[in-house]
């Protein structure tokens, strides 16, 4: 299988701290890996690193055997995606107009001189695109609804499905079912799994849910304290000893 | 040393009033949100009081106390009760919007109220202490400079201990998080940030009673420097440290007088330096002070409970009506177009050529304001550029005009870009902060220099002579009205088509969230330096037609505050659509018409066109504070709103329609 990302000895300190701390990680194309720990223990942080929103004091990251451009909407392009901890809307658009400026920025048909030309508004493509993804997050019927008058379940699948839209080759999913109940997390674990299989999509997940990271992960990664202190299989890093003494506070 | 401690000693009573009102608004802006810009309106209405006061037989000391202990408070509360505390707390923009509208129409109140302004400056009330207190060589201290000094440092000091006081400082501290969590906690957040009001007022009206501005009469704009200079000291401290706040104020003062004593003043580095030190200052910190960039990234935890924004209008139309708008704009801009030509007075047919060119100007601020979400207050200084820019080609180079026009027009474009650049790194309030600044910089050292607007001499602008046959050149000309209308419409459409294209899209979704919208690919440099250069080239397209219809253009043209008036009156009247943007155009021309043609035996044009500002500037703020949206908004969502009930009533299949819609 190809390595689609590769995190090699990565580092980001805040002055005296030091949030990640020598993290190395592979996700190979398609694969689905949970990375899960303990509040602070360096993990959206890490995602913010890979999507380019901090920059690295040291390390490397690499995408598909290449190096990352430096800016989080260079990278988007490229095929990263992400959803968001605290879901990020974009008040005053519609749940459609949501997904239109995802694809129409991946599509580099964006920008001030299009509009003038009468080439800004939407494709029928584009739009069928827009709904196939909407229908597979069970939207389809909110398409023209102002997104943040939704739901909290509903927003955050819209942010999947924004994320969605472009066909991505990898999704950073930060706690996507963070708030919600057990069958909105279950409904969303399964729209991950579909894209999954329809797209071959590789997923970064970082989750507290471990229901929803046993539901997705083929692999599991834990981190403690910004470093990476066990890697396996979800069975086997739940069995870890430095887990158990992580999580719970004793040795097992 | 004696000579710098003369120029020190000079410069104490700037450093006195920088503190007082950096401090203020800091604290104005970490109580209650609200970025003050109207502090110096407010040291110059305590001034015209305090004069006012005094005149009339009272006592300095009394009419001082008077001031800032009784009548600065209640004006204070009064803000907070009637304007600022009907704002939602996360809706920083329409804050800022209302203080800068407080900014412009106070001066205006007050001499509307006082016709007999500009006064001479009352002396601070310690004058009788005058006498020379010590003697350094040649300088002297004075008693009103230790009465100063002490008075300020006692102020800033008891002040520091109120906000380190558990019982007075810790609510205010807190209410600036989230009024809403502090009343959770059991506190009434409404007094705390009344209370925050009522001291801050009282500072700006100390500064007043204390600040000389150094000119021989009390007039509104000797008071920007004290503006300036406090704002670069409150963002010397990040809008959040008191200490540095009043270490800033303290500096700049110092620079004031030294830079005023050292550099000769008859050369141009004074002409230059002196007037434009603080807004350097302040350029230089927007752009490299860490703190300031991020001012805007906290947010009330508990916004999500506040009521979403009112659907827009034109979600709630029934198709049928968009329909019809759709198939009668056309025509019936060209019946109003027509009605114009035939039945107008000639000499309304000026005020509603410079409505139109006044709305491609506004479309501007739609453009920036309404869809990017940048508050710039320098759209004004880019008509200027624009205009003086097809001045000096059409008059010194003989282009044809139209083509001047052009040229002005990309000319403003690329100081658009300049401003851009800084602006990259800031949203919100500081981009107003920065274009304000900009604005100051054109009014003092660009728009009076002889290649730009030729100072107050300034320069004619030709009106094109003839197209197809139509005359141009004469003054009321309807010609020249048509064809300034048809460039309105163009960039109406132009505007339109950003709004409802890929970059409205694009720029609502950085507007609301940067972080999202980047890792959702948008280009956010880009679009927002495309959409700078395109709001500023439109801005100078404006302002060149507006000089076309003034046949003249000088410094006095565009004025900075006329940048601020402008974006409240668009915000007010709406400036999310093209229609509010015409709207707010033509509406301003035509009442500001209306009121410059009273008659004398009503106050004449002098009352008239004071009155106009006051009167249109506070219905303006009043309206935002309720209706963010706008009025334009606001009414045709009313019209749909009685559409909707009066189909449900008659159960027609409307009601289908709109609920589909």
């Amino acid at each position: 299988m190809k390595r689609l990302l590769e995190v090699r000895d990565v580092s980001l300190r805040f002055g005296g701290i030091t949030a990640v701390d020598h993290v190395s990680l592979d996700v190979f194309d398609g694969e689905a890996v949970g990375l899960i720990g303990s509040n602070g223990a360096g993990k959206t942080t890490l995602f913010r690193l890979i999507a380019g929103e901090l920059a690295l004091s040291g390390g490397r990251i690499q995408f598909d055997a290449s190096s990352l451009p430096h800016r989080p909407d260079q990278r988007a392009r490229l095929g990263i995606a992400r959803t968001f901890q605290l879901v990020q809307l974009f008040g005053g658009l519609t749940v459609m107009d949501h997904l239109l400026v995802a694809l129409q920025a991946h599509e580099g048909r964006q920008g001030p001189l299009r509009d003038m030309i009468w080439k800004g508004s939407s494709t029928s493509e584009e739009e069928a695109l827009c709904l196939d993804t909407l229908r597979m997050c069970g939207l389809r019927e909110v398409a023209d609804a102002p997104a943040t008058a939704l739901s909290l379940g509903e927003r955050r699948a819209v942010e999947l499905a924004r994320a969605l839209v472009v066909r991505p080759s990898l999704l950073l999913a930060d706690e996507p079912s963070s708030g919600l109940d057990t069958q909105e997390a279950a409904r969303l674990a399964r729209v991950i799994a579909r894209a999954r299989a329809e797209t071959g999509l590789a997923v970064l997940l970082v989750e507290h849910d471990l229901h929803m990271v046993e539901a997705i992960a083929q692999r599991v990664v834990a981190m403690e304290a910004g470093r990476v202190i066990a890697e396996g299989t979800f069975d086997e890093v739940l069995r870890d000893e430095g887990v158990i003494a992580s999580w719970l506070g004793r040795s097992a | 040393m004696g000579e710098f401690f003369g120029y020190v000693l000079a410069s104490i009573p700037y450093g006195c009033a920088f503190s007082l009102v950096a401090v203020g608004l800091v604290l104005t802006y970490r109580a209650t949100g609200v970025f003050n810009f109207a502090f110096a309106a407010e040291a110059y209405a305590a001034t015209v009081i305090y004069s006012e006061l005094i005149s009339h037989g009272i006592e300095r000391g009394w009419a001082a106390i008077i001031v800032v202990c009784l009548i600065a408070p209640a004006f204070g509360a009064s803000l907070d009760f009637a304007l600022f505390s009907r704002v939602p707390p996360n809706n920083r923009t329409a804050k800022t919007i209302m203080a800068l509208g407080l900014m412009v129409v106070l001066p205006q109140i007050v001499q509307t109220a006082v016709p007999n302004t500009p006064l001479a400056p009352p002396a601070p009330f310690f004058s009788t202490s005058f006498r020379p207190v010590w003697r350094f060589g040649q300088d002297l201290v004075t008693g009103s400079q230790i009465c100063e000094v002490l008075g300020t440092v006692l102020v800033l000091v008891g002040l520091m201990m109120l906000l380190r006081n558990r019982r007075f400082g810790l609510p205010i501290r807190a209410a600036v998080e989230s009024p809403k969590l502090l009343e959770l906690s059991g506190v009434d957040a409404r007094w705390v940030l009344r209370f925050a009001w009522m001291i801050s007022t009282a500072l700006a009206a100390l500064a007043g009673v204390l600040y000389q501005p150094g000119a021989a009469t009390v007039d509104p704009h000797n008071y920007d420097l004290l503006l300036v200079a406090s704002i670069a000291a409150a963002a010397l401290a990040g809008l959040r440290n008191l200490p540095i706040a009043v270490l800033g104020g303290v500096l700049l003062g110092l620079a004031e007088g030294l830079v005023q004593g050292y550099v000769p003043s008859d050369s141009i580095a004074y002409s230059a330096l002196v007037p434009s030190l603080p807004f350097l200052f302040l350029l230089v910190l927007l752009i490299f002070h860490p703190t300031l960039r991020h001012l805007e990234d906290t947010r009330d935890p508990m916004a999500a409970i506040e009521p979403p924004p009112p659907t827009p209008a034109i979600a709630m139309r029934p198709p049928s009506i968009d329909r019809a708008i759709r198939r009668l704009r056309w025509p019936l801009l060209g019946i109003m177009v027509l009605g114009v030509v035939l039945l107008v007075p000639s000499d309304w047919t000026s005020a509603l050529t410079q409505g139109a060119a006044l709305s491609i100007v506004f479309l501007s601020i739609t453009l920036l304001t309404g869809l990017a979400g940048q508050l710039s207050l320098a759209q004004w200084m880019f008509a200027g550029i624009g205009a003086s820019t097809t001045a000096q080609l059409a008059g010194s180079k003989h282009w044809p005009i139209l083509l001047a026009a052009l040229a002005g027009s990309l000319v403003a474009g690329l100081a658009g870009w300049i401003a851009a650049l800084p602006a990259l790194r800031l949203r919100g309030l500081p981009v107003a902060l920065l274009t304000l600044c900009l604005a100051l910089l054109g009014d003092n050292l660009l728009f009076p220099t002889s290649w730009v607007a030729n100072g107050s001499t300034g320069i004619a602008v030709p009106r094109p002579s003839s197209i197809f046959g139509i005359d141009f050149s004469s003054v009321d000309s309807e010609g020249f009205f048509v064809l300034t209308v048809v460039v309105m419409l163009a960039v109406a459409g132009i505007v339109h088509l950003l709004l409802r294209g890929t970059t409205g899209r694009a720029l609502t979704a950085v507007d609301a969230s940067p972080v999202a919208a980047s890792a959702s690919g948008v280009q956010i440099r880009r679009t927002t330096v495309l959409v700078f250069i395109m709001s500023a080239s439109i801005a100078g397209l404006g302002g060149s037609f507006w000089a076309m219809n003034q046949q003249f253009v000088s410094s006095d043209s565009f004025l900075y505050y006329f940048g601020p008036i402008y974006l409240v009156v668009v915000v007010a009247v709406g400036a999310t659509t093209v229609e509010g943007a015409i709207t707010a155009g033509m509406a301003w021309a035509l009442i500001n018409n209306a009121f410059t043609n009273l008659p004398s035996s009503v106050g004449g044009t002098q009352l008239g066109s004071k009155a106009f500002t006051v009167i249109l500037l506070s219905f303006g703020a009043f309206a935002y504070a309720r209706h963010p949206e706008g009025i334009v908004e606001f009414v045709k969502r009313r019209i749909a709103m009685t559409v909707f009930r009066t189909a449900e009533k008659r159960e027609r299949p409307l009601v289908a329609s709109v609920k589909d819609a």
